[in-house]
């Protein structure tokens, strides 16, 4: 098993931190990606973040109330050693399929 | 291999380098001092750490396992090699290839890059320059690209231009090829491409086994090795003999025996052209599958010693088919086997468009049945 740190994303418009308001995961919770994460206000807006992969929360930064500023660690999951990477899946093993049948014949040989 | 360049020319240049590094003995270097000798780890040479009498250490490992611990043991054995790259140091890789390395060797030899790698292969060339064996990453196959001025004019000429004085001793691995469903610029086979670059050699493991040893044996070349990664078979994993007893890292391999046809392929198409000659054996056509392995130099005896026993090849690969690889492997065989060959090879690719992503790749990537057709339009082929 390997853990993934995610630093909490440049959320726009030059604003450089983030109030954190709730906390939507628990640490040991399994999540999917895109499932809200955490709920955070900036100067500008109260947003929820959306998990940006799959694994199971290990740690998460900051009690409601803390500011976080952008780049710092937010959240960390942990993930299967097998996880294809930033992108793609892993491919799975599968018995060989044909159609093709070959014909020939070999006697000349 | 008597037409192309061939790995003993690796001796020669392994004396160049001997001798530029007895030039650079003013140069600084990192942590322990060096003698200024390249340590060499030999590919079949007993582990040291295994006892003499505790016999073959055979290992399950997956690729990405394999790859991480030639990276660890080279970095052991060579204080002067050093692993740079997008993201290879505190995160370990996005494949994790270099997991735990910066924690093992240090921030100084195992080293995360700014989003560039034009930067990572010019840093390399210089670390080259100045006597290190740097082994940079480029995170995907289709992030070569913006580093191909540095590849080309820089890396594959640097001794050339130095008449031997400056060699560039940098493996460059690149995780390569498709499969995985990934998007658009993480699915490219640019074996064409470098091997089309003189003073470059290129190289590709099909097993957890040929990762382990070619990775070991390209990290102690005296000249620059592009090593491509099949990203699709990290994770199957498979027996490694870490003593390397009776390995050769150097030419084609045979993967199976056969008598009636010469199925040529390298990376990830190797495992699949076994499963097809698992299948032709079900029709009683008995395939021989070579595992070409040296994309440059080209195994050409190899090649010619299948053929010859077979008269009937099929080279098998996922880069597109005009100017792809296998036109030089079936003009090899052509040269070399003309007088005895039943048919014209045939290529079974991928096809003259960008690389699709996701679900078509399927489409693209030569398949059991693609490859199956091509074999049988070679059985059916007569003259005249």
């Amino acid at each position: 098993m390997a853990e993934i740190s995610f630093p909490l994303p440049d959320l726009g418009e030059g604003l450089i931190e983030a109030t954190v308001l709730e906390w939507l995961v628990a640490e040991g919770e399994q999540v999917e990606r895109n499932h809200p994460l955490v709920e955070v206000e900036t100067t500008k807006s109260a947003v929820e973040l959306p998990s940006p992969q799959a694994g199971k929360v290990v740690r998460v930064y900051g009690e409601p109330g803390d500011i976080i500023k952008v780049g710092e660690p937010l959240i960390v999951f942990q993930v299967p050693d097998d996880t294809a990477g930033i992108v793609g899946t892993v491919p799975q093993e599968q018995a060989p399929k044909r159609r093709v049948r070959l014909t020939a014949n070999l006697d000349e040989d | 291999m008597s037409e192309h360049t061939t790995l003993s020319d690796l001796e020669a240049a392994r004396n160049n380098t001997r001798d530029a590094a007895a030039q650079l003995e003013s140069v600084e270097t990192i942590e322990s001092a060096s003698d200024g000798q390249r340590q060499i780890p030999a590919a079949d040479a007993p582990a040291t750490e295994e006892p003499a009498d505790a016999g073959p250490a055979i290992e399950t490992l997956s690729m990405q396992q394999a790859l991480n611990r030639a990276l660890s043991e080279t970095l052991e054995a060579d204080p002067k090699a050093m692993v740079l790259g997008e993201d290879v140091g505190q995160l370990g890789g996005v494949f994790r290839i270099t997991d735990g390395l910066q924690r093992k060797y240090g921030e100084n030899r195992v080293f995360d890059t700014p989003l560039a790698e034009s930067g990572i292969l010019g840093m390399s060339v210089g670390l080259a320059m100045a006597g290190y064996h740097p082994i940079p990453e480029v995170q995907f196959d289709g992030f070569a690209y913006p580093a191909v001025n540095q590849i080309i004019c820089q890396v594959g000429r640097m001794n050339y231009r130095s008449r031997g004085k400056l060699p560039m001793p940098i493996t460059l691995r690149v995780p390569s090829f498709g499969g995985i469903r990934a998007p658009e610029h993480h699915g490219e086979s640019l074996e064409a491409l470098f091997a089309h670059v003189p003073g470059l050699k290129v190289v590709s493991p099909s097993s957890p086994h040929e990762a382990y040893h070619l990775l070991k044996f390209a990290a102690g070349r005296p000249d620059p090795v592009v090593f491509m990664e099949p990203k699709s078979r990290y994770w199957q994993k498979g027996p490694v003999d870490t003593a390397g007893t009776g390995y050769s890292p150097e030419g084609a391999r045979v993967v199976r025996e056969g008598r009636h046809l010469t199925l040529v392929a390298w990376g990830a198409m190797v495992a699949r052209c076994v499963q097809v000659a698992e299948l032709a054996a079900e029709d009683g056509i008995d395939i021989e599958v070579l595992d070409l392995r040296w994309l440059k130099p080209i195994d050409a005896e190899a090649l010619a010693a299948s053929v010859t026993k077979t008269r009937r090849a099929v080279v098998v690969h996922e880069a597109p088919l005009t100017s792809g690889l296998g036109a030089e492997v079936a003009a090899l065989i052509t040269q070399h086997c003309f007088a005895t060959l039943k048919a014209p090879v045939e290529r079974v690719t991928g096809f003259d468009v960008p690389y699709p992503s996701g679900d078509l790749e399927d489409e693209y990537i030569p398949n059991i049945d693609r490859i199956l057709f091509g074999i049988q339009r070679v059985l059916e082929y007569r003259r005249g």
